[in-house]
């Protein structure tokens, strides 16, 4: 892989403030950072009835465009896929899937702005 | 929920519809979408727009973000939907507040700087806004002159977005006006040729050929050899013709502007027009069409002037059929799968025709080369249902050389001055009919009281129609010209005189 220690670290802390912000909502953390093949899966929940996939993006500045700019519909599809294998595997059921997506803005020197689209595939 | 609101104008052809264009930001992922039949250039509008909110110092929120063109039903064909989807979505931001942007109708296509850059069309979206009862309308700069000449609306004109949001914000929060777009400077006078029937040399009867023709709207056929001035003679009919009324004004304006040719003049242009295309234009050039959006061709941008078909033999003869219908009902109607566009083609036609291909075939002393094969393949090229509407025939003969000597011809002016006198009294005697011109009188019309002429008057051409030399439609031609020669000549009916000049004026020219 080409990305330095830095990045990824910064995906890292994204997916850790991430995971407790949803878990602040109430939702449970099943899996983190969930392979399927070649896919992954940032975060894995379950919010009541539902299965929650959710995909974690973080940067450093709008430069490049916001967080959840860089969440296609291509991507989203991706992610309503992994959601079925995830349900397939499971032991448990699901009422619901859903795919949802966070975004944050976390410059090197200020506090970092959190955004949750629930449900970015419908 | 957040909605935002404002107007545009959808065209096909020349008709415009006032297009309401809302934006709603839902929660989702951020993407611009655009509904309501968006053709390739309008559906890429939201790329244009996010560049040039940045540029302009807004930001699109990152949100999902639904743009609707209602009636969803046609097709919306264009970069000029980029201005009022912009201004749509940024209301929907609460970036725009005024209720002025609302109302108003937009026009323009955005640069990724920010700019507002020109587009076609603009006029006839204009006057279609005008005709809805719409009080303002932005458009680009560079189309501020066209948009001037509807004068029911206020024209507003900005260079770039962010110009645009500002006058805006000024008019929410302090209630200024938004300023009226200021008239462009005139242009400088090119060096246009000034042309002038003075010019022409000679050519007794071709010129009153050309005047006839302005007098009662006829077709005509200039035949002749090369290099006589069968062009010159064309180009001429323009300066003889009566300036335009400010509604066909318009329509010619409104088509050269769709076709992307609309002057920056700050006055509407009502010389009549004159095109005169090449023979190897396709069907598509001379009629309209074209793939996306239907443009008009040549016929349209001559509505209201003069076509002129030099060379006519040699058009494909796919091209001379399709000039019979518009010829008939001045107006072209192109049929598609999805639309049906139609529009105005009231011209004077006049076709230019060598004697033969080689253009050899003059006088008594002929070097023409042409076979009998060749020759009578290049005659039946024009005859048959085209020619029953041409009412003129006229031979242009090599000028000789005494009449380089004499005093140069009458002025277009004093010409033009007779024939706006002439439509004068066809105004008045056909002023029952839809169409007031000698050219386009109905046959039936013309034979039956009170316009029945004495038998004394139409002897001869009686005489023709008992001998079977002239058919019944060729009857009602040269009645028509018979009237026109009458009216140029300020007789009240046509006398035998008359008509005999304008069986000759019919019958002349090639066999056909």
């Amino acid at each position: 892989m080409t990305m330095t220690d830095g990045r990824t670290g910064l995906a890292r802390r994204g997916e850790a403030l991430a995971a407790r912000h949803l878990a602040g909502l109430g939702m449970e953390v099943l899996e983190r950072n969930w392979r399927h093949g070649r896919a992954e899966a940032d975060l894995v929940l379950r919010d009541g009835a539902a299965l929650v996939i959710c995909e974690v993006k973080t940067r450093r500045g709008l430069g490049y465009g916001d967080p959840l700019e860089a969440i296609t519909v291509t991507k989203a599809r991706r992610l309503r896929q992994l959601a079925g294998a995830y349900v397939s595997q499971a032991d448990e059921g699901f009422g619901e899937v859903r795919v949802d997506a966070v975004g944050i803005l976390w410059p090197d020197d200020g506090r970092p702005q959190l955004r949750h689209v629930r449900g970015v595939w419908s | 929920m957040k909605l935002g609101h404002t107007r545009a104008v959808a065209l096909a052809g020349v008709a415009g519809t006032l297009v309401d264009v809302e934006a709603h930001i839902a929660s989702g992922l951020p993407t611009i979408a655009v509904s309501g039949l968006p053709d390739k250039a309008c559906g890429q509008a939201p790329d244009r727009i996010r560049s040039a909110a940045s540029a302009a110092g807004v930001a699109i929120p990152t949100q999902r973000i639904v743009v609707n063109l209602s009636p969803a039903s046609i097709t919306k064909h264009g970069s000029l939907f980029d201005l009022p989807i912009a201004i749509a979505v940024l209301a929907a931001a609460g970036v725009v507040r005024s209720q002025v942007a609302t109302d108003a109708v937009h026009l323009g296509e955005l640069g990724l700087d920010g700019s507002i850059r020109g587009v076609r069309g603009v006029l006839p979206c204009v006057l279609a806004a005008a005709r809805a009862g719409v009080e303002d309308v932005v458009v680009p700069l560079e189309n501020v002159a066209e948009a001037r000449l509807v004068d029911e609306i206020r024209v507003h004109a900005a260079a770039s977005l962010e110009e645009l949001l500002e006058w805006y914000a000024a008019e929410h929060r302090r209630g200024t006006p938004v300023p009226l777009a200021s008239p462009p400077p005139p242009r400088p006078v090119t060096g246009a040729r000034v042309v002038d029937m003075a010019d022409v040399v000679g050519q007794p009867e071709a010129r009153f050929a050309v005047e006839l023709a302005a007098c009662g709207g006829h077709h005509m056929l200039l035949s002749g050899p090369p290099g006589v001035g069968k062009t010159m003679l064309a180009e001429r009919l323009v300066t003889v013709l009566p300036a335009l009324s400010r509604s066909l004004a318009l329509e010619s304006h409104s088509i050269r502007s769709l076709s992307g040719l609309a002057a920056a003049s700050s006055s509407l242009d009502c010389t009549p027009p004159y095109e005169a295309p090449h023979h190897s234009a396709s069907v598509a050039a001379i009629v309209g069409g074209g793939s996306g959006a239907v443009l008009p061709g040549a016929i349209s941008r001559a509505h209201g002037g003069v076509l002129f078909m030099d060379e006519a033999p040699e058009f494909r003869t796919s091209v001379l059929q399709t000039l019979r219908q518009p010829l008939e009902s001045g107006t072209v109607t192109i049929a598609r799968a999805r639309e049906s566009v139609t529009f105005p083609a009231r011209f004077l036609l006049v076709l230019a025709a060598n004697p033969c291909p080689c253009g050899k075939a003059w006088g008594k002393s002929s070097e023409c080369t042409c076979s009998a094969l060749e020759l009578r393949r290049y005659q039946s090229r024009l005859s048959g249902p085209l020619m029953d509407r041409v009412d003129i025939r006229v031979t242009v003969p090599p000028v000789p050389r005494g009449a380089f000597v004499e005093a140069s011809g009458e002025g277009s002016a004093a010409i033009g001055a007779r024939v706006l006198q002439a439509r004068g009294a066809q105004a008045e005697r056909w002023r029952a009919l839809p169409e007031r011109l000698n050219g386009t009188v109905p046959g039936s019309v013309l034979r039956r009281p009170p316009f029945r002429l004495p038998s004394r008057v139409t002897a001869t051409l009686d005489h023709g129609l008992d001998l079977g030399t002239l058919s019944l439609r060729g009857y009602d031609r040269v009645l028509r010209l018979a009237w026109s020669t009458a009216d140029l000549s300020g007789h009240t009916t046509p006398t035998a005189d008359d008509v005999g000049l304008a069986l000759h004026l019919r019958s002349g020219g090639m066999a056909a």
